[in-house]
């Protein structure tokens, strides 16, 4: 017994009027006590006195007694064995409802010695006559192999499980189905029983059949744990993938979002077999109007829709091409949902709608909201990019813009500016003396480092080029290393441009790079730049001015094997956060490997020295940052003693989890970083600083290292650009 | 895996309420209150913060989790979520479940639901399994196994008779027995009766040239059945092609709406949502039919064809250290009454010293003003403005607004010396009752399998959301 509380006080009251003569007494003393524990009181002393209670009549007297075990099982073990006659004898009861309170409590109590009485009733229980308690018990069950699987296997629940498919009743279908998936993920997580198992849960193709009968008559959860299978279902040819297509199909008209997406998920991982295009096509047409009703919901399924839009879009950007206007934000729409939306809007953009978008930004861009507004100008930008024709007009709007003098709009106008004028050199030339004019606004090293870059490029067409860039060769050692790199180039290009009247400034800055700038970075490159330049001028310009690819928006801002891999993900946490499921949940942490896998399978075209360069930028990356935590460098050896190229793809082309083996499951930051990496860009290299080829590139890349990307976070972003954009192929032949 | 469980919170922040948890370590419903409580004062605006939080770790060896969380009333419920699961089925059952208890104890607040903790514990354990499996979430299966807090029960009890011994008896088909899992089986009403509610939401951007960017009217079609037995209803209607993007309640059967558009169902006991539907304008319809290989912005143009109830014109002047602004307002709507419209505008940060004249114009409603003189007090015959403080609003309530009729404010107000950088834009709500901008209307409605002749009541309702700037 345990010590009981002292004859005064709360506990005391309640235990003698639990104990007393009057039912009704009694029942409000129970409600007294769980009031008392939800307000994290401990009653747990009240134990032998709640205990005696269980035997009612009234069920809901009996539901709160259960709730009170519920809670206090786990502390008192040996005195929830006194309550095992009554739960079994419960399990027996005439009422339905009162025998699965009793089998679904005991599934929950998760003590060892009750769960040796379960067995038993859950055997009855689970051939009930009444559908209610069938379907309790078959959760039971999953229940019962969290907590010791060979129970299960030992009394042949699996078989009956999988027998209960075929139940009459459809709720019981789902929840079977539910409890098997329960069963098969937990079985599979443990990579002992997987391999020699060939997987608790197989749906063959009669079960398939079932299932689609189930999912037009169970309720709203049931429907989407019935989904969730079907999306599992390896389709055995195209007939059978139609087939379940159109079966899913009609639930798209559900009320319930989650069903919804779910319907969604399974026709995004069956259509890949479909092969009638038309078919295909009138598919893809259902699946817009389901999402835009989403649009009308709270916000925060607002966002999840908007965020599963974002990645259809990505693969099959025909499906709202006429629906823009739905996205326009409203002043009252939270930031998250309005970022989303101008994301979409862009997305969408076409030569048809760009005005109406135009003008909207432009609206935007007025608002209070730094992030955005900063958001909005970006857009306009990418619009520009994006739409040729509509080049000119965006422009405008990027003056009207600079015209207002609010110093973060002009700053990101300005970074803007700068990918136009990469995607059109020599267009916009008129331009250039608004935009110095705003010289004295910038303070952000990005605005500074653009503004610079226009400069240098433009240094033949803009006459007092060499005073501008003075301003910053004198300020040079106090600005940052971006702005620095940046003066650097536009001098040296400003100096192969006007060789004669700027001799002197070029042999200044490389003189303060070289010898005041604490910077390596900053150091090699005006090194390279003064053996370029003394050795041979007409190399030198075939580097510093050599042409650049034109830079275009990616219609992709993921890979596309990770992409194909969200999209059979679509409704999950993975296609909300843009990542495979591994960087955030799951045993292991996602090593280099993984992550490289999906890099590599993305970038089949990718030559061997980016693949190398990656990996050698993540590897420095991840070295630095264990250098910090005072770590050793074995993993970091480890990775590198991989194969690269061919054989590395061959290796990796595994399931992600073997690749988490491989790379061993350690709690090493190594592997946090990359994974943080990994969600923009498997293969980019991520400090285009560290690696010196890279920082040559950025003489060029610098300019596409701007954030023409299409969502956040945009550093990483970028990097895919300057990646994908950096001519390294000719700035080898150089070396 | 999937729904971890939900925990209320009160608006300072503390769980009041929380399921089991009971196959997580005892820290884990905590983790997710630290990091809603901590997420939240970071926001730039409360109701900022990501929907989706999340939650790192606590132990090394256990797995990242995901706070999913929506405000209702006074309170945030929150639902901790582990694996990779689907963050709308989080929050539809959040919705499921707030529906729920508004069925239960009407308007919901902190306090309400403190007083009926054992009836909240009851529906907690019964709607969601600690698996994280949802069960049930019908209120007409839930009406039976839990029983709602009415003020007869507490009567009953107090008296001393066993109320309970419906749910007590294991005879008589009992809860779960109905082969529809919506509807409970054996219901008998001595009235019959069946009511429809369409309500329709309007949400409009308009630009400062009064031209409307993007319309879009959103309808429900809400019912109330109390029929006996087991009745299948046809409802069809004479002009189903204003409606689109439907999503049906279960009982719908969707092989029939897609052969005549008709709703043919069984429907479930009590308050239920239909269908949720968007109105087009018939114009889209015919142009889509006529110029279906025009441009697509002709067919664009034609979507946006909702006439907007009310015209605004607003001439904001800004100053240094201020600015005054002028809102007229005119009624565009043929012969129905606006209520509740209230107009907000947001005046920047540190916005104070506001000065309105709210007045009625002579515009047109004199027939309207003859007709409510005799109701409205002084209050509501010019309109009222208020500011608030804490969202640095000017409010401008119209109780009542008839049919062309056409109101005024006036006013100025301060900025700190930053200069004043108001939202452009004014955030217009208001309601119509017995009006629909769809005007669907139900031809009839047949109930076949049952011999009763319901009573049947057919209801409109309009509320808008528009957005107008300058």
């Amino acid at each position: 017994m345990s010590v009981r509380a002292p004859r005064k006080g709360e506990n005391y009251e309640l235990s003698v009027d639990l104990n007393s003569g009057y039912a009704d007494k009694r029942k409000d003393a129970i409600k007294r006590v769980i009031a008392s524990m939800t307000v994290g009181k401990d009653v747990s002393g009240l134990f032998p006195d709640v205990l005696k209670n269980m035997q009612t009549d009234d069920l809901e007297q009996k539901k709160l007694v259960y709730l009170y075990l519920m809670n206090y099982a786990k502390t008192q073990p040996e005195l929830v064995i006194l309550a095992v006659n009554t739960f079994v004898k419960d399990a027996d009861d005439p009422n339905p409802l009162v025998r699965a309170l009793a089998i679904r409590t005991m599934g929950v109590l998760r003590a060892e010695k009750i769960i040796d009485y379960l067995c038993d009733p859950l055997q009855k229980c689970l051939r009930d006559e009444n559908p209610y308690v069938r379907k309790t018990a078959a959760l039971c069950v999953a229940k019962l192999y969290d907590l010791k699987p060979e129970l299960v296997i030992e009394n042949g629940f699996l078989s009956q499980l999988r027998d209960m498919i075929a139940d009459s009743n459809p709720m019981v279908v789902a929840n079977t189905v539910a409890a098997l998936t329960d069963i098969h993920i937990a079985a599979s997580a443990q990579p002992s029983s997987s391999t020699s198992d060939p997987g608790i849960f197989v749906i063959s193709a009669s079960i398939l059949n079932k299932l689609l009968i189930a999912l037009n008559e169970c309720s709203e959860w049931g429907r989407v744990a019935i989904l969730n299978a079907l999306a599992r279902y390896v389709a055995q040819d195209e007939k059978e993938s139609e087939h379940i297509c159109e079966r899913v199909v009609p639930q798209f008209q559900h009320a319930n979002g989650g069903v919804v997406l779910a319907a969604m998920k399974v026709i995004m991982i069956h259509i890949r077999g479909v092969r009638r295009e038309e078919l295909a096509k009138q598919l893809v047409r259902k699946m817009a109007p389901p999402l835009v009703t989403l649009l009308s919901s709270p916000p925060e399924v607002q966002w999840v829709a908007l965020r599963n839009i974002n990645l259809l879009l990505q693969k099959r950007p025909e499906i709202l091409s006429s629906e823009m206007r739905v996205f326009f934000c409203k002043y009252n729409d939270p930031l998250y949902v309005k970022i989303e939306k101008v994301d979409i809007m862009v997305r969408l953009a076409g030569e048809n709608n760009v005005d109406a978008l135009l003008s909207e930004l432009k609206e935007y861009a007025s608002e209070v909201d730094v992030d955005f507004v900063r958001k909005s100008v970006k857009a306009i930008g990418q619009t520009a990019v994006k739409i040729d024709a509509a080049a000119d007009r965006c422009v405008n709007v990027l003056l009207e813009l600079i015209g207002t003098r609010v110093s973060y709009v002009v700053q990101e106008a300005v970074v803007v500016m700068k990918d136009i004028f990469r995607k059109y050199p020599s267009t916009y030339e008129g331009v250039i003396p608004t935009l110095c004019s705003n010289l004295d606004e910038l303070d952000e090293p990005e605005a500074k480092a653009s503004l610079i870059w226009i400069i240098g490029e433009y240094a033949n067409k803009i006459d007092n080029a060499d005073d501008l860039l003075n301003i910053f060769v004198e300020s040079f050692v106090e600005e940052s290393y971006a702005v620095q790199l940046q003066t650097l180039t536009a001098v040296v290009k400003l100096f192969l441009k006007k060789p004669d009247s700027s001799q002197a400034i070029v042999q200044l800055v490389l003189d303060k790079a070289t010898k005041d700038c604490d910077s390596p970075d900053v150091r090699d490159r005006a090194y390279i730049y003064w053996r370029l330049l003394s050795t041979d001028p007409g190399a030198a310009k075939a580097v510093v001015l050599s042409y650049r690819p034109p830079i275009s928006i990616p219609r992709t801002t993921v890979a596309p094997a990770l992409l194909e891999e969200l999209l059979g993900e679509v409704s999950n946490l993975s296609s909300v956060y843009h990542k495979p499921a591994e960087t955030f949940v799951g045993v292991g942490r996602v090593g280099v490997d993984s992550v490289q896998q999906k890099g590599t399978h993305a970038s089949a075209s990718f030559t061997e020295d980016d693949r190398f360069s990656a990996k050698k930028a993540l590897q420095t990356v991840a070295a630095g940052q264990q250098a910090e935590n005072l770590l050793d460098f074995g993993d970091d050896e480890a990775t590198d003693g991989q194969p690269t190229g061919l054989a590395a793809t061959d290796i990796l082309a595994q399931t992600p989890a073997a690749a988490n083996l491989m790379s061993g499951t350690s709690s090493n930051p190594l592997d946090d970083l990359v994974s943080i990496f990994g969600s923009a860009s498997m293969a980019a290299p991520t400090t285009a600083p560290v690696d010196p080829m890279a920082a040559f590139g950025g003489g060029f890349g610098g300019a596409a290292l701007s954030p023409t990307a299409v969502s956040p976070p945009p550093t990483q972003r970028q990097q895919v650009q300057a990646q994908t954009q950096q001519p390294q192929e000719d700035l080898l032949g150089l070396f | 895996m999937a729904i971890d469980g939900l925990i209320i919170l009160d608006n300072t922040g503390r769980p009041i309420i929380q399921s089991g948890f009971r196959s997580t370590s005892a820290a884990y419903p905590m983790l997710h209150v630290d990091a809603f409580n901590n997420a939240l004062p970071k926001s730039h605006r409360s109701g900022d913060i990501d929907p989706v939080i999340y939650v790192p770790p606590y132990n090394v060896a256990d797995s990242p989790s995901a706070c999913c969380h929506v405000e209702c009333a006074d309170m945030r419920i929150l639902c901790p979520v582990s694996g990779d699961v689907d963050p709308l089925f989080a929050f539809a059952f959040l919705q499921t479940f707030i529906d729920i208890l508004r069925e239960y104890f009407g308007a919901l607040s902190a306090a309400t639901l403190k007083d009926n903790f054992d009836v909240v514990y009851q529906l907690l354990e019964e709607t969601l399994d600690a698996g994280g499996h949802p069960l049930t979430t019908s209120p007409n299966a839930l009406r039976d196994i839990v029983l709602p807090p009415s003020l007869l029960s507490k009567l009953l009890s107090v008296a001393g008779a066993n109320l309970n011994s419906t749910i007590n008896s294991g005879s008589g088909g009992g809860p779960f027995s109905s082969p529809i899992p919506w509807r409970k089986a054996g219901l008998r009403y001595n009235s019959n009766e069946i009511y429809f509610d369409m309500v329709e939401d309007l949400t409009a951007i308009v630009n400062k040239h009064g031209t409307t960017l993007s319309c879009s009217v959103w309808g429900k079609i809400e019912t109330n059945a109390k029929l006996s037995g087991t009745p299948d209803c046809l409802l069809t209607f004479t002009n189903p092609h204003v409606i689109t993007d439907c999503a049906f309640h279960p009982c719908i059967r969707l092989q029939r709406w897609k052969r005549d558009s008709s709703m043919s169902f069984v429907p479930p006991d009590g308050h239920f949502t239909l269908a949720e539907y968007r109105y087009t304008p018939t114009a889209t319809a015919t142009s889509a039919r006529f110029i279906s290989t025009g441009p697509p912005s002709a067919a664009l143009a034609a979507k946006e064809n909702i006439p907007i109830p009310f015209l605004l014109k607003p001439t904001v002047e800004l100053t240094d250290s201020g600015g005054t602004f002028e809102f007229k307002l005119t009624s565009r709507m043929p012969s129905q009454t606006m209520e509740a419209l209230v107009a907000e505008m947001y005046l920047g940060e540190g916005a104070g010293g506001v000065k309105c004249v709210a007045s009625r114009g002579d515009g047109g409603g004199n027939l309207g003003r003859r007709a409510h003189d005799t109701m409205s007090t002084g209050g509501s015959a010019t309109g009222s403005w208020t500011f608030d403080a804490k969202k640095m609003a000017v409010r401008w309530e119209l109780p009542v607004v008839p049919p062309s009729s056409v109101w005024l404010l006036r006013g100025s107000f301060t900025s700190p010396s930053s200069g004043p950088r108001p939202a452009h834009a004014l955030q217009v709500r208001f309601t119509v009752p017995s009006y629909t901008f769809s005007s669907l209307k139900i031809d009839q409605l047949k109930v076949t399998g049952e011999t009763y002749k319901p009573y049947k009541g057919v209801r409109g309702k309009t509320s808008g959301n528009v957005e107008w700037r300058w």
